[in-house]
């Protein structure tokens, strides 16, 4: 999986290609864990080029998002492929996130 | 948050006791999130006590024994306990013979969390199986085919009330499938079973020392029985003269006395081993010694705990080539050897595949102890969290 970070409008992006599995989770928990440790903890994930989705990759996006919100932010989610949204709807987790139908909308539905 | 959980926990040997036990246990360090766990449990025989070790920056947890096994008031007495208690959720470790052997009161113990929800809580299940799925021949009940037909009309129903309430989790996707198409249901979500083990980083000894030994770990005679595994490791004496055979756990609460039948009808069989109960101590020393964990089930009814529990210690499994437990082997990334349900020589020909090949047996054992430690328990516990405050929400 590729791993690409960035900040737009001084929100942290992800934006991750490829399988997200239990292989792959450590950077995306190191990187959401290293924003909430500075003190950015309103984030967005860019999932466009996921198209895989397991269980433990899931997990490491649930203990962000609860750390998120332990800070007072949030973790957004954009651009789902169908393969990885339907797995979010299977653990009805797609209403535990807020997930944006493309980056830049979950980037301004922090910034107003 | 307030949480009430109705279930079975250690000392209880109720079913679902194992999954009750390690489900508080991550409960109890949510303490970020939760002020106060209450504990709905099953009365204990005379003489028992419920005892839970209190920790520094643990959940406050309180023990109420107000149900009993296949009692026909759990439902109006559950209710009390949870006025009294005030939680903001309630959840249910729940399976179909949760509340009793008899249909009567399983049935009306399974109608609580409908009971609850009118009575104004929010409420949860973890449903470990759904009547859809369960041989109700094996699991003990039915006998007939009327019987079975009307059992099945009255589980249909059964399940309706279940699906009342604000949230229905199931460990495996096909259950979702037929929760959502058959009844409609638009409350039910899938929810990993997690590892119960913590994670180490170095694989245990999948080869350990001694004596080479096959062991079962459950709750025997109904839909897990372990003739056959009896039958299999007599086969394979003539060429392993040491191998053992641990059979460790009890009775099934629907199948007293099945055990004891089982050495009766066995004792010319050598080197077998019947354990009893296993203490939650003990559970790592029995595992341990394992070469290969046996599956000798006729037919599921969910995910499988012990399967989880052989994958922790990085053990080799034997399965029976069943629906459920196949697909959730693939689904969760599990590895085994598979036999016939119900013939003694596949069982014996999947143990030797194990037994007599190191590398495969070393290879399967990786392989489950990753595929385990892939989502401990502690994780899935925060989904429930996260699924909570949703609720608590609306």
């Amino acid at each position: 999986m590729d791993i690409l970070s960035s900040i737009k409008a001084n929100i942290p992006v992800l934006h991750l290609t490829g399988r997200f599995d239990a292989h792959e989770v450590k950077p995306v928990a190191d990187w959401m864990q290293e924003q909430v440790d500075a003190n950015r903890p309103r984030l967005v994930v860019d999932l466009q080029k996921v198209n895989f989705i397991d269980s433990t990759a899931l997990s490491t996006l649930v203990r962000g998002l609860k750390h998120c919100r332990e800070q007072g932010g949030d973790l957004h989610l954009c651009s789902l492929q169908q393969p990885v949204r339907v797995i979010f709807e299977l653990t009805r987790l797609d209403k535990a996130f807020d997930i944006f139908a493309s980056e830049q909308e979950a980037i301004q539905a922090f910034t107003g | 948050m307030r949480i009430a959980m109705v279930t079975t926990h250690p000392p209880s040997k109720g079913s679902l006791n194992e999954y009750g036990y390690h489900f508080v246990r991550y409960l109890r360090l949510k303490a970020d999130t939760i002020s106060e766990l209450t504990l709905l449990v099953d009365e204990l025989p005379t003489g028992g006590e419920y005892a839970l070790e209190t920790a520094p920056g643990s959940v406050p947890v309180k023990i109420v024994p107000c149900w009993k096994f296949g009692a026909l008031d759990n439902a109006l007495r559950i209710r009390k306990a949870v006025q009294a208690a005030h939680p903001d959720v309630v959840l249910f470790n729940l399976q179909f013979a949760t509340f009793g052997d008899k249909k009567i009161p399983a049935t009306l113990g399974l109608l609580t969390p409908w009971l609850l929800k009118r009575s104004g809580f929010k409420v949860a299940i973890l449903l470990h199986n759904i009547m859809e799925t369960v041989n109700l021949k094996s699991a003990g009940f039915g006998g007939n085919p009327l019987i079975e037909a009307v059992i099945r009309l009255f589980g249909n129903i059964v399940t309706r009330f279940l699906l009342s309430v604000d949230m229905v989790a199931v460990t495996i996707p096909k259950y979702v499938e037929i929760l959502e198409g058959k009844y409609g249901a638009k409350n039910v979500m899938l929810a990993p079973h997690g590892s119960f083990e913590e994670p180490t980083d170095a694989v245990p000894n999948t080869m350990p020392g001694g004596a080479s030994t096959v062991m079962t770990f459950g709750k025997f005679g109904t839909y897990k029985t372990v003739d056959i595994l009896v039958e299999a490791h007599a086969m394979l004496q003539p060429d392993h003269p040491n191998l053992r055979l641990v059979i460790a756990g009890t009775d099934s609460p629907n199948a007293a006395g099945y055990l004891e039948g089982v050495q009766k009808k066995y004792a010319h069989v050598t080197n077998v081993e019947y354990t009893g109960y296993v203490a939650e101590t003990d559970v790592p020393r029995i595992f341990g010694e394992a070469w290969v964990v046996a599956f000798p089930y006729t037919s599921t009814t969910g995910s499988s705990g012990v399967l989880h529990q052989a994958g922790g210690f990085g053990k080799a499994v034997v399965l029976p080539d069943l629906g459920d437990l196949a697909e959730l082997v693939q689904e969760e990334g599990y590895d085994g050897e598979f036999f016939e349900p119900n013939d003694a020589q596949s069982l014996a020909d999947s143990i030797r595949r194990v037994i007599d090949h190191p590398e495969r047996q070393m290879e399967i054992g990786s392989h489950n102890y990753m595929a385990a430690n892939g989502l401990p328990i502690d994780e899935v516990v925060d989904w429930y969290l996260i699924h909570f405050q949703e609720i608590l929400k609306k």
